[in-house]
């Protein structure tokens, strides 16, 4: 396989240039391809470059495991790549975990979307209560309180 | 996104509560019935659930359904939807385990009744005070290969069940004290059949009893040891019943009884743990296909449910009018103010059809027989 690079540069003109496989992961890359409309740079006018470079961060991980299945993976290398995404998710802030969610649904990685999604899930919605919800992801609350004794009334068990 | 987000969430309180955070995501939770999808990934069986009533209003939704606008109608039904299954993962999920067997209801055979009845498989000890024994017996059979099934109803139309264990009975008073196992063991469970009735009139033989019910899940062969203790069979993941009911087959005959040659199970005591959701739900009319109706009898909290369950089998009060309701569709538009002689009486009728030839047999009442020392 002749290693071809892609250059992708962030919304910030930020220029990243990274092997086509490691690109690839993206499903909307290769339509950008296609489409011509980059002959020597794709511009990502929705990704910034310090979320770029984690979405590529994130690519060149898993393109080496992907790369080794080929060859029979083991399932420690399933093992230690999930390590490492539990550990690359718990490293960034809200504010990164959610531009990067942004990204993955822009860029189409699947595996990275569901990884944020379910980080999301777990550390900002499980076992919270409405109101921490509510702070944690900047909802306004558009119910009136009637609306909200009543949704809390019907199914009381879920509110202790 | 937020339904991506939103379909991650594993607990069903964390959904209910999710749907209270806004009113997009109440949305979110009830169109693409996030609970339900839930509910699925825990037990496919459910799957089969075709509607949901609910206790208190079923006439109200019945009536209401013809009038109404269709898009209301779907809110209502979705908003339904969503409470039932939420609830339902819950009882799924949290509700403890306990002991799910509420009676026991017939044997494929019994060698004497009722001093060897099935009634003596809920005893949890082997014998009991004054010395009595205390187990079932099939008949004696010259094969080895005759099965035999227990069946029982379960504390709820609806339980997961976790385990099975069974201890075959070890005839401690005849000499070798050998002990009555079978080589394996199959649970089914399943429902009760609605039509089952209408079939004898029409054959105008009597089919065996299991064949009133429908078995919906059929457990893979345990094999069960000669030992005299409690057998622990555990499933590889917990199973759904729907309909309440359980048989045990108890497959392959491995002991002789020494005076007569035959061979012969015994079984003295047997156990189901599971979570019963019998205060959450009934199910509505499950036909032979396996789809089923889900009619919700109370939102509150399964977990908390329990406990007073516990309290509302002391209060007889309660748990008649359930009964009552469970009498009639064994045998019909029969009002029977106790349960217990009814029972006995089915169990009486259904032994007696298993008994074609003539026999000698005791009364519940005289219940000194001298049968003790045989099996």
């Amino acid at each position: 396989m002749s290693k071809k690079n892609i250059v992708l540069k962030s919304s910030n003109g930020i220029i990243f240039e990274v092997e086509e496989a490691v690109a690839l992961q993206s499903e909307t890359i290769p339509y950008m391809i296609e489409d011509d409309c980059a002959n020597d740079t794709i511009p990502l006018a929705n990704v910034t470059g310090d979320i770029l470079a984690l979405v590529i961060e994130y690519c060149k991980k898993h393109v080496v495991v992907a790369d080794g299945d080929g060859g029979g993976s083991s399932s420690s290398s399933q093992e230690d790549l999930k390590n490492w995404d539990a550990q690359f998710m718990n490293d960034l802030d809200q504010s990164k975990i959610f531009n990067l969610l942004l990204a993955a649904d822009f860029l189409n990685i699947k595996t990275l979307f569901d990884l944020t999604c379910q980080f999301v899930a777990d550390t900002m919605i499980k076992g919270k209560s409405v109101e921490e919800v509510r702070r944690t992801l900047n909802i306004e609350k558009d119910y009136t309180s009637e609306e909200e004794a009543k949704a809390r009334q019907e199914n009381e068990w879920a509110f202790k | 996104m937020s339904l991506a987000i939103l379909s991650c969430l594993d607990d069903p309180s964390d959904l209910v509560r999710a749907s209270a955070v806004s009113r997009s995501w109440r949305e979110f939770v009830r169109r693409f019935s996030l609970s339900k999808n839930l509910c699925l990934k825990l037990f496919h069986r459910l799957s089969s659930v075709d509607r949901i009533t609910e206790a208190s209003n079923d006439r109200d939704e019945e009536e209401s359904s013809e009038a109404g606008p269709s898009s209301l109608m779907d809110t209502r039904v979705l908003e339904r939807e969503h409470r039932a299954y939420a609830l339902l993962a819950r009882g799924c999920k949290s509700s403890p385990i306990r002991s799910c067997i509420a009676e026991a209801i017939v044997a494929s055979s019994t060698d004497n009744y009722p001093a060897e009845s099935i009634l003596n498989t809920l005893e949890e000890r082997d014998k009991i005070d004054n010395n009595t024994p205390s187990y079932w017996s099939s008949t004696g059979q010259h094969k080895t290969s005759v099965p035999e099934t227990l069946l029982y109803k379960l504390k709820a139309d609806l339980c997961v069940i976790t385990e099975f264990s069974v201890q075959p009975f070890q005839a401690y008073f005849q000499p070798g004290t050998p002990i009555y196992s079978s080589h394996y063991v199959r649970f089914r469970l399943g429902h009760h059949n609605a039509n089952s009735q209408e079939k004898k009139s029409e054959s105008g033989k009597v089919p065996p009893v299991e064949s009133n019910y429908v078995w919906t899940y059929t457990s893979q062969e345990f094999p069960m040891a000669q030992e005299n203790r409690l057998q622990n069979f555990k499933l590889p993941e917990p199973v759904l019943c729907v309909g309440g009911y359980l048989l045990i087959e108890l497959l392959g005959r491995v002991q002789t009884q020494e005076m007569d040659g035959l061979y012969y199970i015994c079984v003295s005591h047997v156990k189901v743990m599971g979570r019963a959701l019998a205060k959450s739900f009934r199910v509505v009319d499950p036909d032979e296909s396996g789809k089923f109706g889900l009619k919700v009898v109370s939102y509150s909290d399964p977990q908390e449910m329990d406990e007073m369950e516990e309290e509302a089998e002391q209060s007889p009060q309660e748990l008649d009018e359930m009964e009552e309701e469970e009498e009639q569709r064994h045998l019909g538009p029969v009002r029977n103010p106790r349960l217990s002689p009814m029972r006995n009486l089915e169990q009486l009728l259904n032994f007696l059809r298993r008994r074609p030839r003539d026999v000698d047999y005791v009364w519940p009442e005289s219940d000194d027989t001298d049968s003790d020392e045989e099996v």
